[in-house]
């Protein structure tokens, strides 16, 4: 007995010593493709759903055209489970050379856990027509290149809302004239099978708009959420009314919003600006009906920020592994360099993605794309909407975004009403992360 | 387990003692290999790690029983905690007597009991997801039959099932009960084999009745199997997971949060290693618990 | 249930007392039989249910997946998605490493599972009831909780991103031991002790004595390790990378993008990796039949 007490102690030393080595000899990246020989030097990029997702080929393709002596492979990881498995390559030193951060909200944990490279000279470099490098930058240093930036659209069904009789979104809609037009939509269809608008069931769609129109960093990280109240408020409403599918038969059904308003069951929908993409797609294959669409900047709180439409939106950036090669490391660096030039957003704007850089010149080739909507509106949305991100990019953000997931699912099923629920999320927040 | 093990009259001698011992561990020693190094081993580090602060990169920071001091009085793991207690006093009894009961039903001379046998076990391999989907789409609370059906036999407000915080725990105790009788039925059929029926023969001439054959043969006989049934089912239960990630993610609100999905929720997305070990460990002793007294039991009835 | 009959399918027939009660309840035996095969064909129809809807969801269109209300039937009936599955998803290679890792998992879980549990339910030595209980305990604890340290060790040993992680992580688990370990209980220890007279080793009294007698527990040991395997998510995901080993559960996984997701080509290449087990299934239970243990204990 004494001596399996020993032996465990033993076994257990052991593997503590193995664990503790990973810290310490820091090298080994992965694929393990020995660099700089013969002056060429091998990359590993980390991506995700490859065979949909063709941004990382691009990116490296238009790179390594101009840099032949470095060759770029991109990794496949899982969409959904991307920080998972990335967290598990990291913690075994064998990660990537170079990583996305897929949402901007998780850069304080890499950073924090010092598995990122100090990229700001690469940073100082770049034109200032690039949106959401701030968000990569922590105590002034910057920690990752972003190449594109997602923005949120109010996409609508033109044949839907003549059809109804509803004057189509002219770009200047506040909230109340959203929530206006849709029971003026919601009377124009019925009898058809068609409803006036689609709320997704992520919490984003709440309360990334109350954080980027109504909050702040400060009021958000000090869990001060009254300013949400009112979005809740205003989607009850709507749901009550019966303009928009229920939270519960969302989720009870698995609703896709691919199918909600590429098969026309909707007029309107808040989404991403990826969708642009993905609804030609597939009303290329057939996924998707065909008919008129368009996309116009999102409701805005009131009159005053018209000019510039506040929206919610992610940037998405690439960063290099602490742990990388030291010989691989300017490579890397040139990488990034290029993944935040104008050359490297117009190849993703040719491919329907919206680029961190924006200039005149970009916004041409996006709207040069076949099917892409031309009018005034659509292009006020695309090149004036100012897109925030969903959540303060900050270490003390995930435990209060799992606060208000819950909160959302208990106030949108409509077990609690919308003030106690944000009241009994505050009061959560206070005790179990902020007391 | 007296009975079974060898149990010789006079105290063996020493050298007898260690080659026994020896003999035992040969017979041991290859699963143990492996699973010492893959599966023991980072288990006690996990023991190890429930006392530091750790992000899963770099060195873990000891921390003592800060750790431990935090899960008194964090609410949401009260929570997690209760209603993965209102999981398993459920889902255990009533697995068991579906599975057990499964199991003597399809135990029987039967035409076609092969096809009843497979359709029992299909629930367990039936893609998850397509699980998910489907109950989620039945107890749907507007347009969902379940409620439909309810509607028709008069009764006026139906459940909201999945999107109440009151109905979405037993609408998931029936979607596993559904899930996993299948599973435990297959453990209870092979158990059945090794009950003598000679057994079943001597009860029938006494004149025992079926009732009094399934209390006096069929219940003693399958002892070791119960035992295993009871402890895997308490473990189950207690680790409850996937099912209702994919069913509720936990929601709404809080209602179907267990104690797995707060430990993944703690590691992963909040990135505390550390704390996320200590509400394993917890977890783990209760489930040791547990097991530790069905042995008790267990061991006492075999006397 | 308590009006069915109890009785091991062996002895239905046998003897004569059998034969003359049978004959004097026929009639009610046969109302009872009928009833019984309509209550069960009901309820297994209702199991069934979610199976059926991935078997129609299979024949859609993608976005006719998910609707409200559920549409039950495709319409139109799409044959695509069964040669869409071999062709745009990579379905072969990834059925392939499915089959051998659960062939190779589920043999030596076995194998080593029954051997050891010999050790734990037939020979007496210290500290064996300790380790059963450590053996028992690892089952208590999440997996998720402990997934990082692993994956550390794994790599250390160079095994993560190949198929012998899944082998190392699976084929020496606790749960096998522990089943093994319950039935041999359950076989009379005159037997092994009859074979020790007559002068067999430990290890003749498992390979001839218990193991020929183990034939359910082997058999439900098997069926639930392969199952398992095969419908193993989590291990896969964290542990396998490179496309070309990856198993049937993240391939069809990764069918699900960031910004849509082939749905029902998910559920074809679902009802696909289902049908392989339901025939493994259906032709393993049939050693679920009373007798094996007995004929022992007579001869």
């Amino acid at each position: 007995m004494r001596r399996t007490t020993k032996a465990g102690v033993a076994v257990l030393a052991g593997a503590m010593l193995v664990l503790a080595g990973c810290s310490d000899d820091g090298g080994g990246s992965g694929g393990s493709n020995g660099g700089g020989e013969g002056g060429s030097t091998d990359l590993v990029l980390a991506g995700w759903s490859l065979s949909t997702t063709p941004e990382f080929q691009v990116l490296v393709d238009g790179f390594t055209e101009q840099n032949p002596e470095v060759s770029i492979s991109v990794l496949e990881y899982d969409a959904a489970n991307y920080d998972t498995q990335l967290t598990a390559d990291l913690a075994a030193g064998s990660a990537p050379d170079l990583y996305p951060l897929k949402t901007v909200t998780t850069l304080p944990t890499y950073q924090e856990g010092g598995q990122l490279v100090d990229v700001s000279d690469v940073a100082s470099e770049l034109s200032g027509d690039i949106l959401g490098v701030d968000a990569y930058a922590v105590d002034g240093a910057t920690y990752a290149i972003p190449y594109r930036q997602d923005a949120w659209f109010l996409y609508y069904n033109v044949d839907l809302f003549e059809q109804a009789g509803v004057e189509i979104p002219d770009g200047t809609w506040t909230w109340d004239d959203y929530v206006a037009a849709s029971m003026a939509l919601q009377e124009g269809l019925a009898g058809t099978e068609a409803k006036a608008t689609y709320q997704h069931g992520w919490t984003s769609l709440v309360t990334g708009f109350a954080n980027a129109q109504a909050g702040s960093d400060e009021e958000f990280l000090a869990a001060d959420w009254e300013y949400m109240v009112p979005f809740y408020e205003r989607a009850m409403e709507l749901q009550e009314a019966g303009a928009q599918e229920s939270y519960g038969t969302v989720t009870t059904n698995s609703l896709t919003y691919q199918g909600q308003f590429g098969t026309q069951k909707v007029a309107m929908m808040p989404m991403g600006s990826w969708y642009v993409a993905t609804l030609l797609a597939q009303q290329e294959s057939g996924d998707a009906d065909t008919f008129g669409w368009s996309f116009a900047p999102m409701p805005q709180l009131d009159d005053s920020t018209l000019d510039a439409p506040i929206t919610q939106g992610n940037p998405t950036a690439i960063g290099i592994n602490a742990a990388i090669d030291e010989d691989k490391l300017d490579a890397a660096k040139e990488f990034l360099a290029y993944i935040g030039s104008e050359e490297a957003a117009s190849e993703l704007a040719a491919i329907g993605i919206m680029p961190a850089y924006t200039t005149e010149a970009v916004a041409e080739v996006m709207f040069g794309l076949e099917g892409v909507p031309t009018d005034d509106v659509a292009r006020t949305a695309f090149s004036s909407q100012q897109p925030v991100p969903e959540a303060p990019v900050n270490s003390g953000t995930p435990p209060l975004q799992t606060i208000l997931d819950d909160a959302h699912s208990e106030i949108m099923t409509g077990n609690i009403s919308p003030a106690e629920g944000i009241a009994a999320a505050i009061a959560r927040a206070q005790d179990e992360v902020l007391g | 387990m007296s009975a079974t093990t060898i149990e010789r009259p006079r105290a063996p001698g020493r050298r007898l003692r260690r080659r026994r011992a020896l003999v035992g561990w040969t017979f041991i020693l290859p699963n143990f290999l492996g699973f010492a190094t893959f599966t023991l081993v980072p288990v006690l580090i996990l023991m190890y790690l429930g006392f530091t602060s750790w992000n899963a990169f770099g060195a873990a920071e000891f921390t003592g029983l800060e750790n431990y001091q935090r899960l008194l009085a964090d609410s949401t793991f009260h929570t997690a905690l209760l209603n993965t207690l209102y999981y398993a006093v459920f889902h255990i009894p009533l697995t068991l007597g579906a599975a057990l009961g499964l199991a003597v039903l399809l135990n029987q001379k039967l035409r076609g009991v092969a096809f009843f046998r497979t359709v029992a076990f299909f629930p367990y391999i039936t893609s998850i997801v397509a699980i998910a989907v489907v109950w989620n789409m039945l107890f749907s609370p507007e347009a969902g039959p379940v409620n439909q059906f309810l509607e028709a036999i008069g009764i006026a407000n139906p459940p909201g099932w999945t999107t109440s915080t009151d109905w979405a725990m037993p609408a998931i105790i029936l979607v596993s009960i559904w899930r996993d009788m299948g599973y435990y039925m297959l453990l209870f059929l092979a158990g059945l084999q090794a009950i003598p029926s000679e057994l079943y023969e001597a009860a029938r001439i006494d004149g025992a009745n079926a009732w009094q054959r399934f209390r006096n043969v069929t219940m003693p006989g399958l002892r070791p199997t119960t035992f295993f049934v009871t402890v895997m089912l308490t473990i189950g239960s207690f680790k409850v997971f996937d099912l209702i990630l994919v069913m509720t993610n936990g929601g709404p609100g809080t209602a179907t949060l267990v104690l797995s999905q707060y430990i993944y929720d703690t590691g992963f997305v909040e990135r505390d290693f550390g704390y996320a070990s200590t509400v394993a460990i917890v977890l783990f002793l209760i489930c040791i618990g547990v097991t530790v007294l069905q042995f008790l039991v267990n061991k006492r009835r075999d006397r | 249930m308590a009006t069915l009959t109890l009785d091991p399918p062996s002895t239905d027939t046998g003897s004569p007392v059998n034969r003359g009660r049978a004959g004097r309840r026929s009639g009610l035996h046969m109302v009872g039989r009928v009833l019984l095969y309509a209550v069960m064909l009901v309820a297994a129809a209702a199991i069934l249910v979610p199976f059926v809807w991935m078997v129609t969801s299979s024949l859609k269109n993608n976005t006719q997946v998910f609707t409200v209300p559920i549409q039950w039937l495709p319409d139109p009936v799409v044959w695509q998605n069964y040669l869409d599955i071999w062709t745009k998803a990579n379905m072969t290679t990834w059925l392939r490493n499915t089959l051998l890792l659960s062939v190779v998992i589920t043999f030596l879980q076995v194998l080593t599972g029954s051997f050891a549990a010999y050790g734990f339910s037939k020979i007496r030595f210290p500290g064996r009831d300790v380790l059963f209980l450590a053996y028992v305990g690892t089952i208590a604890v999440p997996w998720q909780a402990y997934m990082i340290p692993q994956f550390i060790l794994m790599s250390r040993f160079e095994l993560s991103n190949t198929l012998w992680a899944m082998i190392a992580l699976q084929a020496f688990g606790a749960f096998g031991v522990f089943l093994m370990k319950q039935y041999y209980e359950s076989i009379p220890e005159e037997l092994s002790e009859a074979a020790r007279i007559d002068g067999l080793s430990e290890y003749g009294i498992w390979r001839r004595v218990v193991l020929p007698l183990s034939g359910p527990a082997v058999a439900s040991l098997s069926l639930l390790t392969f199952v398992n395997v095969w419908n193993d998510y989590l291990g896969p995901l964290i542990y396998l990378r490179s496309p070309e080993i990856w198993t049937i559960q993240i391939g069809l996984k990764s069918l699900v993008s960031q910004y849509n997701a082939e749905y029902a080509l998910i559920m074809t290449g679902s009802v696909l990796s289902v049908l392989p087990i339901a025939i493994i299934f259906m032709l393993g239970q049939r050693y679920f039949v009373q007798g094996i243990a007995t004929t022992g204990v007579k001869g």
